[in-house]
């Protein structure tokens, strides 16, 4: 146990440090897998999709500027697993560069892995600061959504365990520089289980 | 006597059968390879077509224009890809007797995959030995 919990913090820190070296090739699908099922007790997101991204246009009222002031915090969001892996896509376009086929291929691989059967996932976007923040709020929720799109057909993950949310601008993740490649990125979160299995193999709604 | 030893020949026939049917690709290789050997059909014909059905039927509509190579991959890998969903979709269904008799555990038990990758071939149904191999993760979990 204990060493599962170090894998998953290495992994984490990993993920938060250096993007860049997670790029497509060295993606490992086990790793991501084991990762996002350290899930530690009944930990579940307390809000829907539809409350996240009300939330960032609400943000975005309550603090105007060019930049955001400071990283949006999401409190809702901290004690859930996640994994943070880079998605290129065509310039301000939401359609997934062939370089990248293999990354979602990956996610798709660790969604379906089966310590990860049953449960929920974010798939939330996050873009630099070029362009304004509402439209980036809009090109990250694409963004999301084609890579939901993606893992749903042809990779057979099942679209009700997938919820897709851009984020836009609003958590850069170098705020020192707003417009670096390391604030691309796509964020998964285990949102906590959703389907349980009967004896049978059959699947219905958890409690 | 005669029956048990036919029963029991097929079964290894069968299990042999199943053992030779090819294994299907991780889904980031074999997307990788559309990636790679599709590149230039890609860039081509389906430029700005997003990952997903429109790409596959992108693929289709063009099959006559592709390069050779890349039409033979995209057969394949979708092949591939279908058959894996499925099985990973349907392994609950297809083995939920087995497991349960074998294993002794419901299906989605965190053991399930250690215990059937543990189990002779010939102890499951040819049928749930298959899908068990189809979904890859036999061999996923055997990967450093």
């Amino acid at each position: 146990m204990k060493f599962h919990h170090t894998l998953a913090i290495g992994a984490l820190l990993c993920a938060a440090v250096v993007t860049a070296a997670l790029a497509q090739q060295s993606i490992n699908s086990s790793q991501m897998a084991t990762s996002l099922a350290n899930v530690s007790g009944n930990n579940r997101l307390s809000m829907t999709g539809a409350q996240m991204r009300q939330a960032v246009l609400d943000y975005i009222r309550d603090n105007p500027g060019a930049l955001p002031p400071r990283p949006m915090s999401f409190p809702q969001l901290e004690g859930l697993t996640q994994f943070v892996v880079e998605v290129d896509f065509d310039f301000n376009s939401a359609v997934i560069k062939p370089s990248s086929y293999r990354t979602v291929g990956a996610i798709a691989d660790a969604l379906h892995h089966p310590l990860l059967l049953g449960y929920g996932f974010l798939v939330i976007g996050h873009t630099d600061s070029v362009g304004s923040r509402q439209s980036n709020v809009v090109l990250s929720q694409r963004r999301a959504e084609a890579i939901r799109e993606a893992l749903v057909d042809p990779f057979g993950v099942n679209p009700a365990v997938l919820e897709a949310v851009g984020m836009g601008e609003e958590q850069l993740r170098d705020p020192a520089h707003p417009t670096s490649g390391v604030n691309r990125r796509v964020q998964l979160v285990n949102v906590g289980k959703k389907f349980c299995f009967g004896r049978s193999g059959e699947q219905f709604l958890c409690q | 006597m005669k029956r048990t030893a036919f029963v029991l020949a097929s079964s290894i026939l069968l299990a042999g059968v199943s053992t030779a049917s090819a294994q299907t690709m991780s889904y980031a290789e074999a997307i990788s390879q559309i990636a790679t050997v599709c590149k230039n059909d890609i860039a081509r014909y389906c430029k700005g077509v997003p990952l997903g059905p429109r790409l596959r039927a992108c693929f289709d509509a063009n099959a006559a224009r592709m390069s050779p190579q890349c039409q033979q991959t995209t057969g394949v890998v979708y092949a591939s890809i279908t058959r894996r969903a499925t099985a990973q979709r349907d392994i609950g269904d297809v083995c939920s007797a087995d497991i349960l008799r074998l294993c002794g555990t419901s299906f989605a038990d965190a053991n399930l995959v250690t215990c059937m990758a543990g189990l002779a071939p010939q102890a499951m149904s040819p049928r749930c030995y298959q899908t068990f191999v189809d979904t890859g993760w036999a061999t996923e979990k055997a990967r450093p």
